[in-house]
C-alpha cells in the first residue's frame, strides 16, 4: 500500500470509528466492522445492510442465492446467543419468513438485517486482537469457531510482525493440519490469512479506540480461501490504557 | 544494542574494584553481616568499605562512620538496611559520587501502601544523582569469576557459562549447589528484585555482550518493558540461545473481555507466543531449564532432529527412542555404509539398527570407540544420543574374572576409565555432531563424572536427554527464523522509557 493510500485508509478508519463513538456505541455493528476489516485488506462476506423485507430480498438476488440473514446491531455482541442468524436461505420466501423471525427476535432496535453470502467450508479459525498493558496490542490466530473454547487451541503474537512470522504463528498451532489439504478440499491461501493476521496487529496499532476484536468464524472454504464470517470490534471511550 | 559489557549500567555491578557495605555489623545473625561473609568466602579482591554508625572494625574490616569519609569513591553500594533508612543512605552515597548500587533491602513495591510511596522516592534520589541500581528486593549478583558474590549463601563450585537473570529472590542462590553437581556454573547471575531502575531487559543487554556467557537462562514472573523485551531479546538469540522459565501468570491481573480474544489472552498462552515470537526456549521446570542450558552451552549446542542412539541394553534402548519419538524427534534409518562399518563391531546377539544395540561384545572398548565414531560419521543423523552404563564395581568384578591380580586391579580399573572417558572426549573433539550422554548412574559415578567435567552433558535418563536435544533443534530453528526476518527487530525502534 502507498503512503497515501495509507493515510486515506487511516482516514476512512478513523471516521467510521469516530461516528460510532458519537453515537455512544460500545462496539462497532458487524456491518460496521466487515467495513473495518476490508479497509485493512481482509477478506470479508459480500453482504447488504437491508430495512425491510423486500430490500433484503433484492439484496439476496444481487448477491446470488444461498444467502445468511442476520441481525444487525451494535449492541449485539454474541449473535449466535440470540437466535438472529438464519442460514442457508435459498428462495424468496425463506427469505421473508426469516427476516419476520429475525425482526420478532430482537428485543431492540435494529441498524437493519444484514443479508450475506452464504460461505461453503467446514474449516474455522478464530482471529482476534487483545490489548496487554506491557506487550500492547496482541494478535490471536485460533482453531475453532464456535469450538474455539473447546479446542483451546491459540496463539499469540506481539505487534507488528513480519510474514515469517505470521507463519511461525500457523506452525505453532496443535491441530495446523486443518490448513493442509483436507477431505478433497484444498490447503489454506497461506498468504492472505498471514496478511490478515498481519492487518490485524495494524488496527491494533493504528487504531487506539479499538480494545478488542474478534474475527470468528474466519471461514476457509474448500478452495482454501479465507473469508471473515463474523467479526466484532469493541470500542472505549478514553485511549488511556495505551501503553507508553 | 550494547558492543561491550563496559558500556552496561550493570557492569560496575557485577564487577566492582571497590564495595561500600551498609549493613553489616559484628552481630552475625543479621542479612548484612551474611553478605559480608559471604563476600569475603569467596576471596572478593577488590576493596570492601564497610560502613558503620559506631563501629571501628567489621569482620576484622576497618569501618567508616559515613560514606563521606571514604578515602575513595567506591564502585558499588551494596545497601542492607532497614526499609526507612535506605533513600537517606542513597543520598548520601550519590554525594559521595557512587554510581552504582545494589539495593537488597525490602518493604517498598513488594508490600504495597507506603512501600511504594517509599521506591518512589528511593527512585527520585537514584535519579537525582544520575545512579543506575539492582532491586530494592533482591539478592544482588554473583559473578564467580570476578569472586563477587553478594548473596547469602557461599558460592559454590567453578565459573561457568550460564548468564542468570531472576526475578525471584533468592532463586539463583538455591542453584548454586545444583550447577556445580553437574559441573556447570554462573558465568554472572542476577537477581533483578522490583526492577525500579535496573530491569531484565537490561540485564538481557549485559549478558548478550559477555564473553563468559554462552546461554542466557531466565527466570519470569512478569516482563514490564514488554516491547523492548521482544526486540532485545530477538537482537540476541542469532549470536545466542536464550531459555526462559515462566511459571503461570497470576489470572487476577487479566482484564475481563467482550470478545474472546480477550477471554482467552491469559497470561500463559500470551507469554508463549511472546517467547516464540522472542527466539526464545520456553522450559517447564527448574530442572528442566538447567538442562538446556547444559545442552545449549556444550560444545556443539546446534543441532539437527535426526537422532541415532547408542546403547547396549534393550530397556534403555527403546525408551530412548520412545522419548525422541514423543518429542518430534526421528530416528533415521542407518546407512549402508554404517551397516557396513559396524557388521564386524556389533555381536550376533545385537542388533544393527536405530538404536544400535551392542548388547555384550567381547571388545569392549568398542563400545567407547570404534561405535559411536562409525555413529558420529553417520550422514543419516544429526545428534548421536549415547548411554552410559559402566559400574566401577562391575569393571573390577570383570577385572577380577579376567585373571588380574587383585593387587593390580585397583590400578587398572581407573587406568580403564580413564581410557573409555578420552576415547569419548577424543570423538567429541574430532566431530562437528552433538554428542549426548544419558544414564541412570550416578553423576558421581567415575566414567560419567570425568566426562561431565569435560562439558559433556549426561542427563538422568532418556527423557530429559531428548527434551535437551529437541530444545537444541527448536534453537536453531528459532535462530533461523528470526535470521530470515528482514530485520531482527520487530519494528524500527522501541523506546518505553
Amino acid at each position: 500500500m502507498t503512503k497515501a493510500a495509507n493515510i486515506k485508509k487511516e482516514k476512512r478508519a478513523d471516521d467510521l470509528i469516530r461516528s460510532a463513538l458519537k453515537r455512544q456505541q460500545q462496539a462497532l455493528s458487524e456491518y460496521e466492522a466487515k467495513k473495518l476489516l476490508g479497509l485493512y485488506g481482509i477478506p470479508v462476506t459480500k453482504e447488504r445492510l437491508s430495512r425491510s423485507a423486500d430490500e433484503a430480498v433484492a439484496a439476496a438476488a444481487d448477491l446470488g442465492f444461498p444467502v445468511v440473514l442476520k441481525a444487525c446491531s451494535p449492541k449485539l455482541m454474541h449473535k449466535s446467543e440470540h437466535g438472529c442468524i438464519e442460514l442457508n436461505l435459498r428462495s424468496k420466501e425463506d427469505i421473508r419468513e426469516a427476516y419476520g423471525r429475525i425482526v420478532g427476535s430482537v428485543d431492540l432496535e435494529l441498524e437493519g438485517v444484514l443479508v450475506q453470502e452464504m460461505v461453503p467450508g467446514q474449516r474455522e479459525l478464530v482471529i482476534g486482537l487483545a490489548r496487554d498493558p506491557q506487550f500492547g496490542p496482541c494478535v490471536m490466530l485460533g482453531i475453532g469457531g464456535i469450538m474455539t473454547e473447546v479446542f483451546e487451541d491459540t496463539v499469540f503474537r506481539m505487534a507488528p510482525f513480519d510474514m515469517i512470522e505470521a507463519k511461525d504463528m500457523t506452525e505453532e498451532l496443535r491441530y495446523k493440519r486443518i490448513l493442509d489439504a483436507f477431505r478433497g478440499q484444498k490447503p489454506v491461501d497461506m498468504q492472505t490469512l498471514c496478511r490478515a493476521l498481519r492487518a490485524v496487529g495494524q488496527i491494533g496499532l493504528e487504531l487506539e479506540a479499538v480494545s478488542e476484536l474478534d474475527i470468528n468464524p474466519l471461514i476457509i472454504t474448500p478452495q482454501g480461501r479465507v473469508k471473515a464470517v463474523d467479526a466484532l470490534v469493541i470500542l472505549r471511550r478514553d485511549g488511556n490504557d495505551r501503553i507508553d | 544494542m550494547i558492543e561491550s559489557i563496559k558500556d552496561s549500567p550493570l557492569y560496575p555491578i557485577a564487577k566492582p574494584q571497590s564495595i561500600a557495605i551498609f549493613g553489616a555489623s559484628n552481630n552475625v545473625t543479621t542479612m548484612g553481616t551474611g553478605l559480608l561473609g559471604s563476600l569475603l568466602d569467596l576471596g572478593f579482591t577488590g576493596e570492601i568499605y564497610p560502613i558503620h554508625p559506631k563501629e571501628d572494625q567489621v569482620l576484622n574490616l576497618k569501618a567508616y562512620r559515613s560514606v563521606l569519609d571514604l578515602p575513595t569513591v567506591p564502585d558499588l553500594a551494596l545497601i542492607v538496611l532497614p526499609t526507612r533508612i535506605v533513600s537517606e543512605t542513597m543520598d548520601a552515597c550519590g554525594r559521595k559520587g557512587i554510581k552504582h548500587a545494589i539495593v537488597i533491602s525490602g518493604g517498598f513495591k513488594e508490600v504495597g501502601n507506603e512501600g511504594i510511596t517509599l521506591e518512589k522516592e528511593l527512585v527520585a534520589v537514584a535519579q537525582r544523582y544520575g545512579i543506575r541500581f539492582l532491586g530494592p528486593n533482591c539478592i544482588g549478583v554473583t559473578t564467580p569469576r570476578h569472586k563477587l558474590n553478594t548473596t547469602f549463601m557461599t558460592y559454590e563450585g567453578a565459573a561457568g557459562f550460564i548468564g542468570m537473570a531472576s526475578q525471584s529472590g533468592s532463586f539463583v542462590t538455591q542453584m548454586f549447589n545444583y550447577l556445580s553437581r553437574h559441573a556447570l556454573g554462573f558465568s554472572t547471575a542476577f537477581s533483578v528484585g522490583n526492577e525500579a531502575n535496573i530491569d531484565i531487559v537490561d540485564c538481557l543487554e549485559y549478558l548478550s555482550a559477555c564473553p563468559d556467557t554462552r546461554v542466557i537462562a531466565l527466570y519470569i514472573e512478569g516482563i514490564r518493558r514488554g516491547r523492548a523485551f521482544v526486540e532485545t531479546a530477538r537482537s540476541i538469540v542469532p549470536k545466542k540461545p536464550i531459555v526462559a522459565l515462566y511459571v503461570g501468570g497470576s489470572e487476577t491481573g487479566r482484564r475481563a473481555g467482550f470478545s474472546h480474544t480477550g477471554a482467552l489472552a491469559g497470561p500463559d498462552r500470551l507469554y508463549e507466543g511472546i517467547f516464540r515470537q522472542s527466539g526464545i526456549i520456553r522450559a517447564q521446570s527448574i530442572i528442566e531449564l538447567f538442562d538446556i542450558c547444559w545442552m545449549l552451552g556444550s560444545p556443539h549446542r546446534t543441532a539437527g532432529r535426526r537422532v541415532v542412539i547408542q546403547t547396549h541394553s534393550g530397556g534403555p534402548g527403546a525408551e530412548a527412542a520412545d522419548a525422541c519419538g514423543r518429542l518430534g524427534l526421528e530416528l533415521p534409518p542407518l546407512s549402508s555404509e554404517t551397516i557396513k562399518r559396524l557388521s564386524s563391531l556389533i555381536p550376533h546377539t545385537g542388533s544393527i539398527g536405530n538404536p544400535v544395540d551392542f548388547t555384550f561384545g567381547k571388545n569392549m572398548m568398542d563400545y567407547f570407540s570404534a561405535i559411536p565414531e562409525v555413529l558420529l560419521e553417520e550422514q543419516n543423523a544429526d545428534v548421536l544420543l549415547y548411554y552410559f552404563s559402566m559400574p566401577n564395581r562391575t569393571l573390577e568384578r570383570m577385572l577380577r574374572h579376567m585373571g588380574v591380580p587383585s593387587d593390580q586391579i585397583a590400578e587398572m580399573a581407573p587406568e580403564l576409565l580413564d581410557a573409555q572417558c578420552d576415547a569419548i572426549i577424543r570423538l567429541v573433539e574430532t566431530h562437528d555432531k552433538p554428542f549426548v550422554g544419558y544414564t541412570f548412574q550416578s553423576i558421581y559415578d567415575k566414567l560419567v563424572r570425568r566426562v561431565v567435567e569435560r562439558g559433556i552433558p549426561i542427563f538422568q535418563g532418556p527423557e530429559r536427554a531428548a527434551r535437551a536435544i529437541a530444545a537444541a533443534f527448536q534453537y536453531t530453528r528459532l535462530r533461523d527464523k528470526i535470521l530470515a526476518s528482514v530485520s531482527p527487530s520487530v519494528s524500527p525502534s522501541v523506546s518505553q522509557r
